[in-house]
């Protein structure tokens, strides 16, 4: 019965604590001492009072379940990498004809490294992946029917893969002993890599190269440039065809210029730049006056010379500008020939090692090599005539006027005289400098073909030629006149009309 | 399903608690523990600062939703983690008070001690929380019709009769509940104390 009567006084003593809201902290109900028990009872009541609700309890558990959850989904999805581990954005992807004995291949060639196979139960590899260096390439069967050929369906491949490595010559070595065919023997490259070319055995075509030099870009579009020229002209063989057909008016074979060197001793000067140059002699027959009509071939251009002892002529030496590969062995080769010396062979300041030589005829050749990448410099043709005229300037106008001639450079000297120039005309180079000391104006002749020798005839004249030949057609395919030019040099102004066999 | 840590056990360890922090903070969905042991101390913390039950329960789901979320930039100091929420909470608490001054122009619906003389709400110890985070768990581990008398009287306001009705019991019989459950508590209260002042 105390219980209860305690139960009760307890309960009316936590009713008045449940009543009183907002104020959690002030005094409890006044109580008997002997009543502190329920004093106490009191207190816990009170604390109760924010006894969290089960309910709310276990919601913001699930509540949290749920976002911990989804912070876990989005830690796991930002894991997954857009680009897989160890592949790069592009992956080649090959279409092969037997593509199972290929990964042995490329196992076997380039040390490939087989990453995934899915063969089909008819033993075609539906996709498979290998690795080779840090890179993955991705290759399959053909499946004609489904649009997937390979270069032997197709007939050859228009894709080929580049491959750097650490040791070309080795890969190469290992490819083609593995089967591969040699497309491009391994060898230094002007962009400054080491590499050669092979296809394999499906018909795929693998570059492969070892970077050897750091080349800037402009450095790489200059090289390019020397290269196409040597790849077309000297050490390369005659048969080399050029890039682009002749431009309109010019014969096949050659370009715009051709020096014509009209001397007494013609067959000695042929036989002389043979020995001395390499020279090839395409063309000898009998010129319009019955002496020597010659053509030969010095790297990537043309020389004609004509003349002989027997005939009455103005002889023609010229100074001829020479890019040759090995300046010292030329020079030495050429004083062989019968060559005199003018100047050793030495270093310029303006990158090229250059040597001067004078030949039986009166020739002078400045023998040069660049010493910038290439042999020869860009927009030069084994072949640069050298004029040493008085005035250079005013040559350089006359040049401008009659043939339409572009100035590249000019170098002043500090008298203001030109120490050295270069023109273009048509798609050849012309050099000159101011006459000096051994450098004397020579009476030259030029045989330049242009689209329309009429009307370049004419200009001439205007630019102040004066007349030698008005136009005519010739036997041997070129219309041609010819006109001396107020600075002594013969220019022959022809246009090809016809090919004829020599 | 974590298994209930007994309220009468002392809290975890400072080992235990920091491989429960750490495995939350490489798998979120490992909060779980770190939740259950210090749901009542922050609700007890935010519930005696702020005035109504709602407001409690707000907070109390803002604090655990903010630790979740920063869960990984918590590093290990040698501080409890329990502090770390409750500094959290104070921040949440003091946010929402900010907020509320400037939205509704009213002061601050803090506790405001009408008692001068006692000392001020704003500061409860940290002696204090963990006593209450102590009774609210040890609740759970009253006899089933004391809980369900406690928690439907205190957590749900409920009356005499309303509970009475809800337990199909005489309301004589439910403030007998009400009164051995609070002797209940208040001896493992006791107890707690003594255990905790010899040990």
């Amino acid at each position: 019965m105390a219980k209860r009567s305690l139960s009760r006084q307890l309960d009316e003593l936590v009713e008045t604590i449940l009543a009183r809201r907002g104020s959690r902290t002030g005094p409890e109900p006044g109580l008997e001492p002997e009543q502190s028990e329920l004093a106490e009872l009191a207190d816990l009541a009170s604390r109760l009072r924010d006894l969290p609700r089960q309910n709310f309890k276990t919601s913001l558990k699930n509540d949290l379940e749920r976002r911990a959850l989804m912070a876990a989904t989005a830690r796991a999805t930002s894991r997954v990498r857009p680009v897989p581990e160890g592949y790069h954005t592009v992956t080649p992807y090959l279409c092969i004809r037997g593509a199972a004995q290929a990964l042995e291949f490329y196992k076997k060639a380039f040390g490939a490294t087989e990453l995934m196979r899915i063969a089909q139960p008819d033993g075609k590899i539906g996709h498979a992946e290998i690795q080779i260096g840090d890179s993955h390439i991705m290759l399959a069967d053909e499946f004609p029917e489904h649009g997937y050929r390979s270069p032997q369906s197709i007939g050859g491949s228009p894709v080929g893969i580049h491959l750097f490595v650490e040791d070309v010559d080795a890969m190469a070595k290992q490819a083609i002993a593995a089967g591969a065919k040699v497309l491009r023997p391994v060898a230094d490259q002007f962009y400054g890599d080491r590499l050669g070319m092979v296809a394999d055995p499906f018909g795929h075509i693998w570059s492969i190269a070892t970077h050897k030099e750091d080349v800037s870009p402009e450095e790489i579009q200059r090289r390019a440039a020397a290269h196409l020229q040597q790849e077309h002209g000297a050490g390369v063989s005659l048969k080399q065809v050029p890039p682009l057909g002749p431009a309109p008016g010019v014969r096949e074979g050659f370009s715009s210029i051709t020096p014509y060197l009209a001397v007494r001793p013609a067959a000695e000067l042929i036989d002389f730049v043979k020995h001395a140059f390499g020279a090839v002699e395409t063309l000898r027959t009998t010129g319009s006056l019955g002496g020597t009509h010659a053509e030969v071939q010095i790297g990537n251009s043309m020389l004609m010379i004509g003349g002989g002892p027997e005939i009455a002529f103005e002889e023609t030496p010229a100074a001829i500008h020479l890019y040759v590969n090995d300046v010292d062995a030329v020079y030495r080769q050429a004083l062989r020939a019968g060559a005199t010396s003018i100047a050793e062979p030495v270093d310029h300041e303006y990158g090229e090692r250059g040597a001067s030589l004078k030949d039986l005829a009166g020739n002078h050749w400045y023998i040069a090599t660049s010493l910038a990448g290439s042999p020869v410099p860009q927009g030069f043709r084994s072949v640069t005539p050298y004029f040493h005229p008085r005035g250079a300037d005013k040559l350089i106008d006359f040049l401008k006027e009659a043939f339409g001639a572009d100035e590249v450079a000019r170098y002043a000297g500090p008298d203001g005289s030109i120490v050295h120039a270069q023109v273009k005309i048509g798609d050849s180079m012309l050099e000159m400098g101011e006459a000096r000391g051994p450098y004397q104006p020579m009476p030259s002749a030029m045989y330049l073909y242009v689209a329309d020798a009429d009307s370049t005839y004419k200009r001439a004249l205007e630019a102040g030629a004066t007349l030698v030949q008005p136009p005519a057609d010739q036997p041997y395919g070129d219309r041609n006149a010819s006109v001396k030019d107020p600075f002594g040099t013969t220019w022959y102004i022809a246009t090809h009309i016809k090919d004829v066999a020599p | 399903m974590v298994v209930r840590r007994s309220a009468s056990r002392e809290p975890v360890t400072e080992a235990e608690e920091r491989l429960l922090v750490e495995a939350a903070q490489r798998d979120p969905a490992k909060f779980g523990p770190l939740y259950e042991n210090n749901f009542e101390r922050v609700y007890a913390f935010v519930a005696r600062r702020v005035q109504d039950r709602l407001a409690a329960e707000d907070l109390t789901s803002d604090v655990f939703h903010r630790a979740l979320a920063s869960l990984p930039r918590f590093e290990w100091r040698g501080v409890p983690f329990a502090a770390w929420l409750l500094r959290i909470a104070s921040n949440a608490i003091a946010d929402r008070s900010k907020r509320a001054s400037r939205e509704q122009d009213v002061p601050s619906f803090e506790n405001s001690d009408s008692n001068p003389g006692s000392s001020s709400p704003l500061e409860v110890s940290a002696d204090e929380i963990e006593e209450r985070a102590r009774l609210f768990r040890l609740v759970d581990e009253l006899p089933a019709d004391q809980r369900r008398v406690i928690v439907m009287r205190f957590a749900e306001e409920k009356s005499i009769r309303e509970v009475a009705q809800g337990l199909g019991r005489t309301e004589g019989a439910v403030k007998q509940l009400q009164f051995r459950a609070l002797e209940n508590l208040r001896a493992r209260m006791s107890r707690m104390n003594v255990s905790k002042k010899n040990g």
